[in-house]
């Protein structure tokens, strides 16, 4: 073999390699080198010129238009509390405490980010929806099926993701994600 | 015939590195590219005043359906473009400012105004500003602004709506 092609033949594989790499990369788990805390991820540099290439690539194809952390932090959940993956034909607890924000919403989205068609034409819980207790604490139903109180609905899809939106969060929340005191998700049963 | 392919090889894995750095980094560009056209439908430098997202209506991905969004897709290349936020009271709001490669350029809150309006410049570096307005410098001709506004309360939005139609996305 001539040695112009014995080099054509590595670049090409090289450049395949390279791009096929990070495609894969930016299209992986959108939660991945995030702050874990329990079942939520999050990351405080998203939107700055802290990101990395690869964070910058991942929040463009799956958060684009993202706030800074000072404005808002997002916590994305892909499994409950006992680390298995969200399925739509399962229903869940969602339980927290206070949450140290001026508002929080919980949104349901499977894919990349999308909201998921349902019959309730419900596709997050806000802040203020759910019934306190003395404590402050609050919980809501995560469900393919019609329940009573506040229930955000699966639509029946095979996996998801849960969004918490925090806007003008504070404290742990803001600047120390891994401890931050997060709601549970709890999985009740499945269909 | 081993060494013959020890070079190639080299030469290939540093053009592994490099495209595959390459190509993360041109990731921002192309899809904010692709979502800057998407959102204007051929509209520069004036805002853009969605509906509530819902399954059927998601110009983004990963929208939130609590905010009301108002984009405006702006072009520096003739000049400033100028941006005054209607306040909207007993509400967050926000206008944000995003660059071609998906940085945030600025945002400004009604934290920030104590619930005041915001007025904002769109300018590349040299150009003036004009009296009555922040700047904000930014290192690429074309990018997004975005306003969000609450809106938990569906019975709100006619309201909501009105008031955010008075602000202006405008080249000077």
């Amino acid at each position: 073999m001539k040695p112009w092609l014995r080099y054509a033949i590595c670049i090409l594989l090289g450049a395949v390699g390279g791009c096929g790499y990070a495609i894969s990369q930016v299209r992986g788990d959108y939660t991945a080198k995030q702050i874990s805390n329990g079942p939520w991820n999050a990351n405080t540099i998203q939107g700055t010129e802290k990101a990395t290439a690869l964070i910058r690539a991942k929040v463009a194809l799956h958060g684009i238009m993202a706030l800074p952390a000072k404005e808002a932090m997002y916590y994305i959940a892909k499994t409950d509390s006992d680390g298995a993956p969200l399925n739509g034909k399962c229903t869940y607890t969602v339980r927290g405490g206070p949450l140290d924000a001026r508002w929080w919403s919980v949104t349901l989205y499977y894919g990349e980010g999308w909201l998921v068609k349902n019959e309730a034409n419900r596709w997050s819980v806000p802040g203020n929806k759910p019934v306190r207790d003395s404590n402050g604490n609050w919980s809501f139903t995560v469900s393919p099926k019609i329940t009573s109180g506040v229930w955000l609905p699966t639509g029946g899809i095979d996996s998801f993701d849960l969004t918490l939106r925090l806007y003008h969060a504070k404290g742990n929340l803001l600047t120390d994600p891994a401890k931050a005191t997060l709601p549970t998700i709890k999985k009740e049963s499945c269909t | 015939m081993k060494r013959n392919w020890l070079l190639p090889i080299f030469v290939g894995l540093i053009t592994a590195g490099a495209v595959w750095h390459g190509t993360l980094l041109a990731t921002p560009y192309a899809l904010m590219s692709v979502a800057l056209d998407k959102i204007a439908t051929g509209r520069i430098n004036t805002f853009v005043f969605t509906q509530l997202s819902t399954a059927d209506n998601q110009p983004i991905v990963r929208p939130s359906p609590d905010l009301s969004y108002s984009t405006c897709v702006f072009d520096l290349a003739n000049g400033p473009v100028l941006l005054d936020i209607e306040p909207v009271p007993d509400h967050y709001w926000s206008i944000s400012i995003f660059d071609a490669r998906t940085d945030v350029a600025a945002v400004r809150s009604d934290r920030d105004t104590g619930g005041k309006s915001a007025r904002l410049a769109l300018i590349r570096e040299g150009m003036a500003i004009p009296k009555g307005y922040e700047p904000v410098e930014l290192r690429y001709d074309k990018g997004l602004a975005l306003i969000r506004i609450l809106t938990t309360d569906a019975a709100d939005y006619p309201a909501i709506d009105a008031i955010r139609r008075k602000s202006t996305c405008k080249q000077l």
